[in-house]
């Protein structure tokens, strides 16, 4: 049993994993995953005693451990060039040759030389190793690692640059080896996870975040979803180039209150807010249950009866000098747990994010073929392409977040109100809506108002915060 | 005050019951537009009152309500829902003479006292709006000639009201003009502006007349909504205790039956609801219906005939003026039937098995349905109304029944339902006596007790022709069809 207990490792203080724990059963095979940079490489050379420990331990690894990286390939290429450099004579060397690279660490010579075969390196056994191509070199490393009887095999991205027949080849000959030995594959794209992959390790920001045991459809297809939306390199959709919101003075406040006051005949709620939101100016608004934030927001989009007798400039209107709810609503989106009750439709999902362009629950008009084609743009991006016409209220409550999120942008609204968005979801769902949301605030023109009741809990980029107490 | 019907030559009669035009959309185009800067004053701040109120400021109307004096006075709950929902609240003196639209929400019963009351100080050429035309019709209340008088009445509760347009949809909605009143021609657009003000316009606006519209919902309401629903819970709940069945499960299967069955019915009409059961029990609930509307069919001509005429109207004002004794009394029976104080048990039960073990009650609503439509048809209402005030309403107020049993219908429902549902339910509980006497647990709380599904073909073809060429199904596939375009897409 290979064990991590809290460990902490530094990789030439370019990168550190901080505070990983693990275990490796005996007959677990396990797929590390995370976006570029999340530290899942490092994860895997930990594993073959690569980085300086910090803290924590590292036990039960055995003797032999075989890592193919990229990191591993430059640093024998590098090792190679060195040899060149030493070499004073005037004779240009040719290098170590590829035979005996792979020569020096085989135990397996019978292995060796059917892997040479099937993997079409037979011709290039007498070239320089240098010389190769970084796909032939790549080659070369499974070679040597396969055949050097390991007690562990760490892959770190086996397949790429690998041709589809010799990639055929390997994924059979590792679901054999799979029998006898534990492995570690590092992979990019979840959808070519071996089938004898028992574990799924999630690395994001140096932290191993989850654990799924592969059996659990649920948790396995909720990883896949992140990993989507962490790593896939779609755009968020654009609004809809036919339906243009009317023109906002730009220099003119989104919003602004003036003295907002809520009052029950027995209580009052809110008393004498002033607070002015500025195009592209993101708030976090936070306070405990029962501060009034919902209410504060609902003053904004028009939902609190009170808005009428409050001094409420919204989007260009004063409010109660005529305008509609809808004219309030078309300039924002809204996303929030009692919006999620409310939402308690059968309608399919590309419906469900297309009634963003009606600010309704559910859809009450024909939709257009652009509003359906940006639809399903943004299923795309969620990684339910496939599940288009799924009714919205059998989705995981998780599930519905993200489609919500996206029925609020797909209009693209002047102002986003994210109305604790996380509240209800577990930790990886939470990390899913987290990715989305930090897609939309980087990518677009949306002025943020993200509301949540821990004040600590920051969200990066949004640097305005207001606090209301009990 | 003479009945406004009586007094008119039957071709007239005959003219304003068959008024009802299904109205499309784009007749819509102009949005609120003709009431856009008027001030609309509510009267009454209830049900209808707050929750009409509410979307019509949300629209951008200019909306405030003028209360009687102990309701401002004591603080009661129709001044709070104003004030807490920050409306601005006076007296008629204060509100009334600078109104342009006054909207008349108060309950039917007051109307000729509140109408009465507050006419003098309305302005001249204004409007004066309700949700209901009984006041009008059955009352003949006379109406000042510069005053325009219109009708819309939205086809649900007021939470709906409420609810259906936050979701950017609205419930169907009824309107019409009082011919006698309507002095510049003006009666219709602001009708329609109103409509497009609380939503109605998004889900189906039917032009209709006052007299279409009373003569109709009366009808329905005492009969198949919720006169057949109450007078069918009692005695399938009593045949189901005769026959053993688990008291809990039985109140459940009734409680919630409803509201299941009829699911059925707003989809597809009756021959969706009939194509849930097998087909012998399909075949079973067509001949139990077809027996009960033999049955039922003179007491459903009665009630027409007594509406028409204006004997109903006239013995429920006599109850009014008699301090609503008879109203109260049959309100405190019916809370203390055994269906009414068994409470439901939390057994499950699955969506199918209602309707497997629920034939009877299945043959019960198409049975209503049916007599409802024809007889309403037969006297001069048109279809479209009749399919409304029928099979389009069971739904709404089966969910009622869900909610709280009968207690919960009869509180949602007006008093003038609530009356017509008891007169019609003391005819109907014994009329329908020797027939639930043949009645076993088969068709109300076990199911079929069958070996196989088996049926004589030319026997199951000529139920489904039955079933399918009913008038009341050829206009619901036209109405639910307009509908689908601008219903919400399920
Ligand atoms: N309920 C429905 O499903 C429905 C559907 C469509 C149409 N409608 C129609 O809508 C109208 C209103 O019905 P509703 O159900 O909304 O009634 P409701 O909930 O009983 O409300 C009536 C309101 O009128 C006030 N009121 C009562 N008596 C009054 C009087 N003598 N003078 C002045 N105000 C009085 C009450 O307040 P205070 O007692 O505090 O003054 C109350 O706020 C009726 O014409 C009804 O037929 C109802």
């Amino acid at each position: 049993m290979i064990c991590l207990d809290a460990l902490s490792v530094d990789f030439d203080e370019r990168f550190q994993l901080h505070d990983i724990n693990w275990t490796i059963q005996p007959g677990e095979h396990w797929l590390i995953a995370g976006a570029n940079g999340s530290g899942k490489s490092a994860l895997a050379a930990v594993l073959a005693s690569e980085g300086t420990y910090l803290a924590g331990t590292l036990s039960g690894v055995p003797d032999r451990v075989a890592l193919v990286s990229y990191e591993r390939q430059a640093e024998l290429i590098e090792a190679e060039r060195r040899k060149d450099d030493a070499d004073i004579v005037d004779v240009i060397s040719e290098g170590t040759s590829v035979a005996a690279i792979i020569d020096a660490d085989c135990c397996d010579p019978d292995l060796a030389q059917t892997l040479i075969d099937t993997l079409g390196l037979r011709p290039l056994m007498g070239r320089a190793f240098r010389k190769l191509s970084t796909g032939e070199t790549r080659k070369v490393m499974l070679i040597r690692a396969l055949s050097s009887q390991p007690d562990v095999l760490v892959l770190d991205e086996p397949f790429d640059g690998l041709d589809h027949n010799s990639m055929a080849w390997l994924q059979d000959h590792l679901s054999a080896l799979a029998e006898v030995l534990p492995m570690v594959i590092v992979l990019n794209r979840f959808d070519e996870c071996p089938d004898f992959i028992t574990h799924i390790a999630y690395v994001d920001n140096g932290r191993l975040l989850h654990r799924v045991d592969r059996d659990n459809e649920r948790a396995f297809a909720e990883l896949y979803q992140l990993l989507h939306l962490k790593t896939s390199g779609l755009e968020i959709p654009a609004a809809d180039p036919t339906a243009r919101l009317p023109a906002l003075d730009p220099d003119a406040p989104l919003v602004r209150l003036r003295g907002a006051t809520v009052r029950y005949s027995d209580n009052t709620v809110l008393e004498d807010l002033d607070w002015t939101i500025e195009v592209n100016q993101s708030w976090q608004l936070s306070g405990p249950n029962g501060s009034g934030k919902t209410c504060l927001l609902s003053l904004i989009t028009g939902d609190h009866p009170q808005c009428y007798v409050n001094d409420i400039m919204a989007f260009g209107f004063q409010r109660g000098t005529g305008e509609s709810i809808w004219q309030i609503k078309q300039f924002i989106g809204y996303v929030s747990t009692a919006l999620q009750w409310e939402y308690r439709v059968g309608t399919g999902l590309r419906n469900v994010i297309i009634s963003g362009f009606y600010d309704s629950i559910g859809l009450y008009t024909k939709s257009t073929d652009t509003q359906k084609a940006i639809a399903d743009e943004w299923l795309a991006l969620l990684g339910m392409s496939a599940r288009a016409d799924e009714p919205f209220n059998t989705l995981s409550f998780g599930d519905q977040r993200l489609v919500l999120i996206a029925r609020a942008m797909v209009k693209h609204p002047p102002l986003l109100i994210l109305d604790e968005p996380c509240l209800g979801l577990d930790d990886m769902n939470r990390q899913l809506v987290l990715a989305l949301v930090e897609r939309i605030c980087l990518h677009s023109e949306t002025t943020v108002l993200y509301v949540n009741h821990r004040e600590q809990d920051r969200v990066p980029g949004i640097d305005n915060h207001l606090t209301l107490t009990e | 005050m003479a009945n406004y019907f009586n007094t008119l030559p039957l071709r007239e009669q005959l003219a304003e019951l068959g008024k009802c035009r299904f109205m499309h959309l784009d007749e819509f185009d102009e949005g609120v537009d003709a009431l856009r800067g008027k001030k609309m004053v509510i009267i009454g701040c209830g049900a209808q009152g707050l929750n009409q109120g509410l979307n019509l400021r949300d629209s951008g109307l200019d909306v405030s309500y003028a209360l009687r004096e102990q309701a401002i006075a004591q603080q009661r709950q129709s001044w709070k829902n104003a004030i807490e929902n920050g409306f601005t609240v006076g007296t008629y003196e204060e509100l009334l003479p600078t109104a342009d639209v006054v909207l008349n929400l108060t309950p039917d019963k007051q109307h000729t006292n509140v109408v009465n009351t507050i006419m003098p100080m309305m302005k001249h050429g204004s409007c004066l709006s309700y949700s209901h035309g009984f006041n009008i019709v059955e009352e003949g209340m006379q109406v000042r000639d510069d005053i325009t008088v219109i009708m819309v009445a939205p086809k649900c509760p007021g939470s709906e009201v409420r609810a259906e347009y936050v979701r950017g949809f609205g419930v169907p909605t009824l309107i019409a003009v009082h011919e006698a009143n309507d002095p510049n021609g003006q009666g219709l657009a602001l009708a329609k502006a109103y409509a497009v003000g609380t939503g109605g316009h998004k889900a189906g606006v039917l032009m209709s007349s006052f007299i279409a519209e009373v003569k109709s919902d009366l009808m329905g309401e005492q009969t198949i909504l919720c006169g057949m629903l109450q007078t069918g819970s009692l005695l399938c709940f009593d045949k189901m205790m005769g026959e053993g069945i688990d008291p809990g499960y039985a109140s459940k299967l009734i409680q919630y039956g409803w509201e299941t069955i009829t699911e059925a019915l707003k989809y597809g009409g009756v021959t969706n609801m009939m194509d849930r059961l097998s087909n012998p029990a399909k075949i079973r609930a067509f001949e139990l219906a077809e027996e009960m509307k033999d049955i039922m069919r003179p007491l459903y001509w009665k009630h027409q005939d007594d509406i028409m005429t204006g004997t109903f109207s006239k013995t429920m004002m006599a109850d009014w003026a008699n301090d609503d004794a008879e109203l109260l009394g049959w309100r405190a029976d019916t809370a203390e039937t055994a269906f009414e104080k068994t409470p439901a048990s939390d057994t499950e039960i699955s969506e199918q098995e209602y309707f497997d073990n629920g034939i009877l009650m299945v043959a019960m609503v198409k049975a209503g349905v049916e007599l409802a439509f024809e007889t309403m048809t037969s006297a001069g209402i048109i279809a479209e109304s009749a399919y409304y005030e029928s099979l389009h309403e069971t739904p709404l107020i089966a969910n009622t029944v869900a909610r709280k049993k009968l207690y919960e219908m009869n509180a949602t429902i007006s008093d003038t339902a609530e009356y017509g549902c008891y007169l019609y339910n003391h005819a109907c509980v014994p009329l329908l006596g020797d027939f639930m006497k043949g009645m076993r647990s088969d068709v109300i709380g076990k199911g079929l007790d069958v070996a196989d599904n088996a049926v004589d073909n030319a026997r199951l073809i000529d139920v489904n022709d039955a079933i399918r060429s009913h008038p009341v199904e050829a206009i619901g596939g036209v109405l639910r069809g307009h509908m689908a375009d601008m219903k919400r897409i399920v």
